[in-house]
């Protein structure tokens, strides 16, 4: 309940925050034509942006945790937001300016590839330490967005690439992509104890009767839609979905059947709170959402990361 | 019934070693069968292949003289439940969200009535009740074994297969749970093979013992038959020092020449 309450509240913050300070709630009940606009045009759009993308990386977040099932896994930091980079830069590359759609499906589609590869690979390699793997992949990121700069360098579109790297809720040009994430988020509804039970493992998930593969590629196909609509209406959104489900696991549990629409609400509040600092701390101007998100998160995501490895110690200490 | 029939079975199609050379046997119902033998003898590879977690590369395995390879995923998990060693839980979910996710089988995950009541029955049955809404992180080791095996009763399947279930135990949870496990055969008509690494458990709670050796079964028989220093002996590879307790043959593991044990001196 409180925080469906917090949502509320900071989701009506957001629509009532911004430059144009004569958007009031007044002006909107008197019936003020430019206030009208703006809150159609601009606030609506922005918050709704704000509250999908981050509600869809939540879940992409625990989707991707419950198939590798491990706690440190995220489009982050296994090469999925990365690979959709170098899709929607391959898009511009070859076909130059495109629709959101055409962009949607290259990102898709790489992302998809990059996912796949990273989870077989990770599958393989019987790592014992589960910190090593967000490592891994974040070097395997590390190389696709390289890959991406001397792609970006040849077809002198580092302009581009750069704009696409940085995560902003001020983009021109319609937030139309990121109502795309409501149809991965309708299939993780329905896959949810599907995703909980392969979280328990491989054999586990067999013995109730899971068609195990099937279910992880539905998990990268939900987990790359997601991240390719919001990286290319939105751009990248470092750590949410990471921090988020570690966060909020920790009050609702794994049970994503029970949690996933608090899940959810718990991104959609973080990136809010975000959002509305971005845009007060140098107020008429905003600052970047995803440099915002970049320091609340990658602080948290250090003490997950410390607790994480003195966690492992504890277990060895009592075995 | 559950009838294996010349399986054989290695770690992949090309290799030559294999885990399963040429098993057949009848599971005996409702009754308490255990697997024995020393480490790599094919315990686990044989409960493996009897639920098709890991389908027989040659022969069958019969289920009501259907092939298990053959059934559909869900049938099969109405029919066998297969529990692996007490596994490492990286995720926090409840007693409760545990017991339902047996049902699974049945609905989907969408509960209906008669799931929750099979869920109420399973968690009654383990005494489970007060603890329903706790983490299974929260729970000692012998109350999280006692939750996997509800779930197990509430996906509600006549055949129970367990791979060592008293890993991680104390002898006192131990010894509660192959108590619970007699109370299963006995109450509910269930059928299980169990993996046992504690010769004297086998003994005193098994119907029927099952001694594995190198990928085949080296004896099959009843407990006063089959735990005897002429079978286990050559089985583990080990000369077993035999002592009596109420008339009822004790295993000793130590060995006979040590001049520490004091127990086998005397």
């Amino acid at each position: 309940m409180v925080i469906v309450a917090l949502f509320v509240i900071f989701a009506l913050l957001s629509l009532f925050i911004g430059a144009y300070e004569d958007m009031t709630l007044q002006a909107l009940l008197d019936g003020n034509e430019r206030a009208r606009l703006i809150f159609i045009h601009s606030r609506v759009p922005r918050t709704m942006a704000v509250i999908l993308s981050a509600a869809g990386l939540s879940v992409a977040g625990l989707v991707m945790q419950a198939i590798s099932r491990n706690k440190f896994m995220s489009p982050s930091t296994a090469g999925t937001t990365d690979a959709a980079a170098l899709g929607l830069l391959i898009s511009f590359v070859f076909l130059g300016e495109q629709s959101g759609a055409v962009q949607t499906i290259f990102s898709f589609a790489f992302a998809l590839i990059g996912t796949f590869i990273f989870t077989l690979v990770i599958s393989r390699l019987k790592i014992r330490e589960t910190v090593y793997i967000p490592l891994l992949g974040m070097m395997y990121g590390g190389m696709i967005s390289a890959l991406s700069s001397v792609i970006a360098f040849h077809f002198e579109a580092v302009q581009f690439a750069n704009m696409i790297n940085l995560g902003s809720f001020a983009r021109l040009g319609g937030f139309w992509g990121v109502y795309l994430v409501i149809v991965p988020l309708i299939i993780a509804v329905f896959f949810a104890t599907k995703f909980s039970i392969i979280g328990l493992g491989e054999e586990f998930a067999k013995n109730l009767g899971v068609n195990y593969n099937r279910v992880v590629m539905t998990g990268l196909v939900v987990v790359s839609l997601i991240s390719a609509s919001t990286f290319v209406t939105i751009g990248p959104l470092p750590f949410i979905g990471l921090i988020i489900p570690n966060m909020a696991t920790s009050f609702y549990g794994d049970n994503l059947k029970k949690s996933i629409y608090d899940l959810m609400l718990f991104g959609a509040v973080f990136v809010l709170i975000c959002d509305i600092i971005s845009r007060l701390v140098i107020f008429p101007f905003e600052m970047n959402v995803s440099l915002t998100i970049s320091l609340v998160g990658g602080a948290i995501f250090m003490v997950y990361l410390i607790k994480g490895v003195f966690g492992d110690d504890e277990r060895k200490a009592k075995a | 019934m559950i009838e294996v029939r010349n399986v054989n079975q290695s770690y992949s199609k090309r290799s030559s070693k294999k885990t399963l050379t040429d098993v057949s046997m009848v599971v005996k119902e409702n009754a308490i069968t255990a697997l024995v033998g020393a480490n790599g003898a094919g315990k686990s590879t044989l409960l493996s292949v009897m639920t098709n977690i890991l389908p027989a590369l040659s022969g069958v395995v019969l289920l009501d003289g259907k092939d298990v390879r053959k059934m559909k995923a869900n049938d099969l998990s109405k029919r066998v439940a297969f529990l692996r060693q007490s596994q490492q839980l990286n995720v926090r979910i409840t007693v409760n969200d545990l017991v339902e996710y047996g049902r699974f089988p049945h609905c989907g995950g969408r509960l209906k009535d008669e799931d929750h009541q099979k869920v109420e029955e399973a968690l009654s049955y383990m005494n489970l009740t007060d603890l329903r809404h706790r983490y299974l992180e929260e729970l000692s080791g012998g109350q999280c074994q006692r939750a996997f095996i509800a779930m197990i009763l509430a996906q509600d399947t006549p055949y129970i297969f367990l791979d060592e279930p008293l890993n991680n135990l104390d002898i006192k949870y131990s010894v509660e749970m192959m108590k619970i496990l007699t109370q299963l055969v006995e109450e509910l008509n269930k059928t299980i093979i169990v993996v046992l690494h504690d010769i004297n458990f086998a003994a005193a709670y098994a119907d029927h013992i099952v001694a594995m050796k190198d990928g085949e079964i080296y004896y099959e028989g009843p407990p006063q038959d089959a735990i005897t220093p002429e079978v286990l002996n050559p089985v583990f590879d080990h000369d077993f020092h035999i002592s009596n307790s109420a008339g009822r043959p004790v295993f000793l593991y130590y060995d006979e020449d040590d001049p520490n044990c004091e127990v086998c001196v005397s």
